[in-house]
């Protein structure tokens, strides 16, 4: 094992000596300072990343000052006053610091007061129990019935606050179950399953899908609807194969199984306008560009209508998840560092990729997605892959009779949120996991089939709908 | 990790030390503190904050000599800097207007008689961290495996 001080020193040294090597010691022909920076930064935010010695999202923001430290045209005076041959071209300042608010960034905002205020007028536990209902009362049925639930709402809500009111309706089902019986290591594990499975549906489902956005642009731009088009059926046909894993390793031996969800739908003038205002947001995301609007403005709709209402309040402000929205800009920030300071391409050019076999790449690069998915934040693991999966993408021709770059950064995307066969993977595992229901074995085998069933139900879907001319060049 | 601390107050060494030692499950990751009187839970609670440790939980004892547990225990709900802490009454000897006063202006969080059942104390002083780091915003996932689950699922949104 690692020293536990390493993980403090080797970030700090590593991209020390990077910045301290002569220009011409990378392999990369007229490598400017300023990529040399570049590089130092990406190994600084990968080492942060991997080893954690500090919050992650403190590590997003660490890369957009230091971007603006080094590579700014407002930067260090010594960063901004080299040779302009031997200096390479500097960011502008307003560049890097838009991150913060890009559209993207704007898109999951959105998502956000959605998610919010459907929590907060209790959209989501009435949706539940509504939709509960018609799965009747056999232990197999309502699993499923618990398991697209929560996936649905994972599309649309975090991952994390799905997996804990689903859990929070299910704690006093599973304690009626008898001790021995091993049905409800199913019913724990199959909440945070399909919560991870479900956030990859829809471009706000989850974080690193807003990170793929960042590299899905011009000619390779994925709508809203489009990515529904590719996310639901990859959810719906993973849902129904962890479904069935899960009842072959778990079968429960509990007869019927009875789910108590109290409450009604309020019926107050607000909660209305939250029900009006949520259908319609999600219709005209997947009208797509019938009424001229992108995914990112129609996001603002509700961001205006409910401040404006107060059904979020400056309270509820305070409750936004800004660490994921911090997170996702420092990833955006690195991804226009790359391409901006002529890195990504200069590097691609001096390393033979053309000669690989373009399925090498796609299949090898997701599955390190997946391994580093599975020890770390699968949206720092989205941060650090996707950049430069994007600029291999762009420069390989061999790539276009598979579909090009766009399937090359899904696959990816995908794999990033496959990752979960430990409670350290994602924090829905690891709140399934306190729940003290299941052993970390019993997550691991289900978390490893699934990543690795995934994988081939990605690489077959996408080949298919490439095929179909629905994907891809 | 942020240090966050449990304070048992009882006047009686014995009672004190077995309420510690039904709290021992905490002990990994939580400071347990023994105070034998209301005097030096105060001198605690000032030594506490100027380290600036987050106060979880304080069990105490009602009836002790000086200063009861209710009159602690209105103070530490006055007081600004120990917002949120929970406030548990362990006592046997508490009369109607005593315990009228605990929740009135005490706002106590539960009342438990002695003599107590152990698992029950365990159980309530889970949920009350629980509802104490939540509410707090520290990060629970450092302490997720000590937590009451359904409290934190509850919890959580």
């Amino acid at each position: 094992m690692i020293k536990p001080y390493l993980k403090y020193i080797l970030p700090v040294v590593l991209p020390l000596i990077i910045l301290l090597l002569p220009s011409d010691s990378f392999g990369i022909d007229g490598l400017t300072l300023v990529e040399q920076r570049v590089i130092a930064i990406f190994v600084m935010a990968a080492l942060c990343w991997v080893l954690e010695p500090i919050p992650i999202y403190a590590t997003s923001v660490l890369i957009i000052v230091f971007e603006l430290l080094l590579i700014s045209d407002n930067g260090l005076w010594f960063a901004t006053n080299g040779h302009p041959e031997l200096q390479g071209p500097l960011i502008k300042q307003s560049t890097i610091m838009a991150t913060f608010a890009s559209p993207i960034i704007m898109l999951f905002l959105g998502g956000f007061f959605l998610a919010m205020a459907a929590t907060k007028y209790r959209l989501d536990v009435n949706l539940a129990r509504v939709l509960l209902r018609p799965f009747g009362k056999s232990p197999k049925y309502v699993m499923l019935g618990i398991m697209m639930i929560t996936a649905v709402f994972s599309m649309f809500m975090s991952n994390t606050a799905t997996t804990a009111m689903m859990l929070s309706i299910l704690t006093p089902v599973i304690a009626l179950f008898a001790k021995e019986d091993i049905g409800k290591v199913a019913f724990a594990l199959s909440v945070p399953v399909a919560a991870n499975i479900g956030g990859i549906a829809t471009p706000i489902g989850t974080p690193p899908n807003a990170v793929a956005l960042k590299y899905l642009v011009d000619e390779y731009s994925v709508s809203f609807a489009q990515w529904m088009v590719i996310g639901v059926p990859f959810v719906v046909v993973m849902l129904l194969i962890a479904w069935i894993l899960l009842n072959k390793l778990f079968p429960a031996k509990t007869k019927s199984i009875h789910l108590d969800i109290e409450g009604q739908f309020l019926k107050t003038p607000k909660a209305y306008l939250v029900y009006v205002t949520f259908a319609s947001t999600i219709l005209l995301w997947l009208l797509g560009g019938a009424h001229g609007m992108s995914a990112y403005v129609v996001a603002m709709l509700p961001v205006a209508i409910f401040s404006m209402f107060k059904i979020i309040t400056k309270e509820d402000l305070k409750n936004i998840s800004w660490d994921v929205l911090w997170l996702v800009s420092g990833g955006i920030a690195l991804g226009v560092a790359l391409d901006k300071s002529g890195l990504a391409a200069n590097a691609v050019n001096a390393i033979p990729f053309d000669s690989f076999h373009p399925l090498v790449l796609i299949v090898g690069a997701s599955m390190m997605c997946l391994v580093m998915a599975n020890f770390m934040s699968n949206t720092a693991t989205a941060n650090l892959i996707l950049p430069l999966v994007a600029a291999l993408g762009a420069s390989m021709t061999s790539l276009v009779p598979f579909g090009g770059q766009v399937v090359l950064i899904l696959a990816v995307t995908f794999s990033a949120s496959l990752g979960m066969s430990l409670p350290i993977s994602t924090p829905p595992n690891a709140l399934a996991y306190a729940s003290g229901h299941f052993k970390n074995t019993q997550m691991l085998k289900v978390g490893v089939i699934i990543g690795a069933v995934g994988l081939l139900v990605t690489f077959a879907m996408l080949f298919l709908l490439n095929k179909l001319g629905v994907v891809g060049i | 990790m942020d240090k966050i601390n449990i304070i048992c107050v009882d006047d009686e060494r014995e009672v004190l030390e077995s309420v510690s030692r039904d709290l021992a499950y905490f002990a990994d990751m939580f400071n347990i503190e023994e105070c034998e009187s209301a005097f030096e839970c105060e001198e605690l609670l000032e030594e506490l904050d100027a380290q600036q440790e987050y106060v979880g939980v304080i069990i105490s004892d009602h009836v002790m000599p000086e200063k009861s547990g209710v009159e602690l225990l209105t103070e530490v709900a006055l007081d600004n800097r120990f917002l949120g802490t929970k406030k548990l009454l362990l006592t046997g000897l508490a009369t109607q207007a005593d315990t009228i006063r605990a929740i009135n202006n005490a706002k106590l969080d539960n009342f438990l008689e002695k003599v107590w059942d152990p698992q029950e104390l365990l159980q309530t002083v889970k949920e009350l961290l629980t509802e104490y780091i939540v509410e707090k915003g520290l990060e629970y996932e450092d302490y997720i495996e000590k937590l009451d689950p359904p409290t934190l699922y509850r919890l959580i949104k």
